[in-house]
């Protein structure tokens, strides 16, 4: 059985450097992806976790890899379930007037009960990224209808 | 079945009238779909084209469904690379789901084999197609890049 891989590419007009500190940084964060932020120093080997706005934490992992603003690699795992554990690479590649970013989220668990969560997260939350990044303003990433 | 596919969803903070408006008139196609129009008279069973700027067609195709401003489906044939034409008729469908103050457009473009060539190249092309046409309805510029028709093709 192959193992699911989510890839998705969007293409932002911005710098890598403030798609960088979208991702990283809690006061933008916030902005675009529904009061979340994530929280880490950002070193290789540093923890990261995912906060909603009442500082819980919804997602937890490790800083696998960090160039800023052109690499990130992190483990990913629901506090309440460590051992489904996966994989996220976030890629900024800089082109004429805008960055060509490419999250690709892997390394699933058999059976993991992230991937259909994720799949349907990630290209709401990376289109209010580049909503954000565009216009000033995030969309409603938890509308339904 | 052996299938390729490839799958695209993006939200977009536009109406779905607008969004369909996007996706079928010349005025805006060639603002992010690298200057490319497309011929149809956008009724099931009616053929269509997808034009360069010189008018040479680089796509042909036929309406299979259409129910605007909701849902989109195309036969879709390369007619530019002959390995890729080779491979037939693809399926496009394309949907529009209003959910709140945006839009959630899901692109299904899928070939009836394993491995298609055809469906590689489209998996690289629409990402900054769809990119440049959420720039277009959100900002009112599209991408640069995908303004052109590409050099030598």
């Amino acid at each position: 059985m192959k193992k699911p891989k989510l890839v998705y590419t969007t293409f932002i007009r911005s710098t890598p450097k403030k798609t960088w500190d979208a991702i990283s940084k809690p006061e933008f964060t916030r902005r675009y992806w529904g009061g979340m932020t994530n929280v880490s120093d950002w070193k290789k080997g540093s923890k990261w976790e995912h906060h909603n706005p009442e500082n819980e934490v919804w997602i937890t992992g490790k800083v696998v890899e960090s160039i800023p603003a052109k690499r990130l690699v992190l483990t990913w795992a629901d506090p309440d379930d460590l051992k489904d554990k996966s994989r996220v690479t976030f890629e900024i590649e800089p082109m004429a007037d805008m960055i060509c970013l490419t999250v690709t989220h892997d390394r699933f668990q058999a059976g993991s009960k992230m991937t259909g969560k994720v799949s349907r997260g990630w290209p709401r939350v990376l289109s209010s990224l580049k909503t954000f990044l565009e216009t000033g303003k995030g969309l409603n990433i938890f509308c339904r209808g | 079945m052996q299938k390729s596919t490839f799958i695209y969803v993006t939200y977009i903070r536009t109406t779905p009238k607008k969004l369909w408006q996007a996706l079928t008139q010349p005025k805006f196609t060639r603002q992010y779909f690298f200057n490319t129009t497309q011929e149809s008279e956008w009724k099931k069973g009616a053929p269509w084209w997808l034009r360069k700027p010189d008018g040479g067609v680089c796509d042909s195709g036929e309406v299979l469904e259409i129910d605007p401003p909701r849902r989109l489906v195309l036969k879709w044939r390369n007619e530019l690379m002959p390995k890729l034409r080779a491979e037939g008729y693809s399926r496009m469908t394309c949907e529009i789901e209003k959910q709140g103050a945006s839009v959630k457009l899901t692109i299904v473009h899928e070939m009836d084999k394993a491995g298609s060539k055809f469906i590689e190249s489209v998996s690289e092309g629409w990402p900054p197609i769809l990119s440049s046409l959420k720039s277009l309805l959100e900002t009112g510029e599209s991408l640069e890049e995908t303004r052109r028709w590409p050099k030598g093709m």
